[in-house]
């Protein structure tokens, strides 16, 4: 069973901890993938986290390198660039002010992890919804297949 | 003031859109109103195969202080019925001028994301409820009020003179031609009940 419990993100009330009422409604309206209700798919992504931004890869700028796609100027050698996970990069000037945004790749629309505890478990509803889609799929193939 | 962010990303965008095919093709043109690039003039061809076809759409593009942080702000200036286009103020409902923008578009994506905007109108998520309405339920008197519209206001090919009666009608009862076009358009060009409207 805790299986179950951990699939649907959810965790023990500590000792003396109140159920929130508030929470169960809105995790009532996620069950039945009703987030458009509660307004998520409409709202800016939140910031990315302060932990990832401040561990973004960094790298010096080679001769050969192009230009930063936010302020469309080309990189001079040797300055230095941020590159996210999805490998794109740009001035620091110009992706740190973004990132305090919102939490995606200017270019690609990766996303960063964010410090916002609501997004982060509508983002995991989102890739489990995708998941279950998958697998019964999957399912449905191997039956009638 | 020309020193800003946003009005030295404005200017290096000018060389990219001068540059590239559409523009050699006439697709889509970037004009500047003032000479501290927050204000500018965009212009689209209306996309082959649609009723927009053959007409001509001037765009007021705003550019914002926080630009490109923040998307620019695009209306239509020409009059032109679309379902995600106000028909009355040019107001335009799309997901990248609002919470989908990216700090990596420009002023050229933005413009081809309207055209392709016109090519296939979402109705689903609708600015003018009337248009969207009628695009709906009735996709060829959708297609010909768009056309008509195309051909009165952005300089398109070809006349309706079924349409052009019944504004007459109107307009020989004192009502403002735009005014007779927006009734009767809305009214799936019913001459009856869009009288009714107007006068009651």
């Amino acid at each position: 069973m805790a299986d179950y419990f951990e699939e649907m993100g959810w965790q023990p009330l500590a000792d003396g901890e109140a159920p929130d009422s508030l929470l169960h409604f809105a995790r009532l309206l996620m069950d039945f993938g009703m987030f458009d209700v509660l307004g998520e798919d409409k709202k800016l992504p939140p910031p990315a986290a302060k932990e990832a931004v401040k561990n973004l890869e960094e790298k010096k700028c080679s001769d050969a390198d192009e230009k930063c796609t936010i302020c469309l100027k080309e990189y001079t050698a040797g300055e230095i660039v941020k590159i996210l996970p999805c490998k794109h990069d740009f001035h620091p000037a110009c992706i740190l002010p973004w990132l305090e945004k919102t939490n995606s790749c200017p270019v690609c629309r990766h996303e960063l992890p964010t410090d916002d505890e609501n997004y982060e478990q509508y983002r995991k509803e989102k890739i489990r919804a995708k998941q279950r889609e998958a697998e019964i799929e999957n399912l449905h193939n191997s039956m009638f297949s | 003031m020309a020193n800003n962010i946003a009005a030295q990303r404005i200017q290096r965008e000018f060389k990219e859109v001068i540059k590239s095919d559409e523009v050699a093709k006439c697709a889509i043109r970037v004009e500047l109103v003032n000479d501290n690039y927050t204000e500018l003039k965009g212009e689209i061809a209306g996309p082959p195969d649609t009723p927009y076809e053959g007409g001509n759409f001037v765009l007021e593009i705003k550019v914002p202080e926080t630009y490109p942080f923040n998307p620019p702000k695009v209306r239509f200036i020409t009059k032109i019925w679309h379902p995600n286009i106000s028909s009355v103020t040019g107001a335009i409902c799309l997901d990248i001028l609002r919470d989908q923008w990216a700090a990596a578009m420009t002023l050229r994506t933005v413009l081809l994301s309207l055209q392709a905007l016109m090519a296939a109108a979402e109705p689903d998520d609708p600015q003018d409820a009337v248009v969207a309405k009628q695009y709906k339920d009735d996709q060829e008197m959708f297609r010909l009020t768009a056309k008509h519209w195309t051909a009165k206001y952005a300089g398109g090919p070809g006349g309706n003179p079924d349409f052009e009666m019944k504004i007459r009608r109107l307009t020989d009862m004192g009502v403002e031609e735009d005014q007779a076009r927006v009734a009767l358009s809305s009214y799936n060009w019913d001459l009856e009940r869009a009288t009714e409207q107007l006068f009651s």
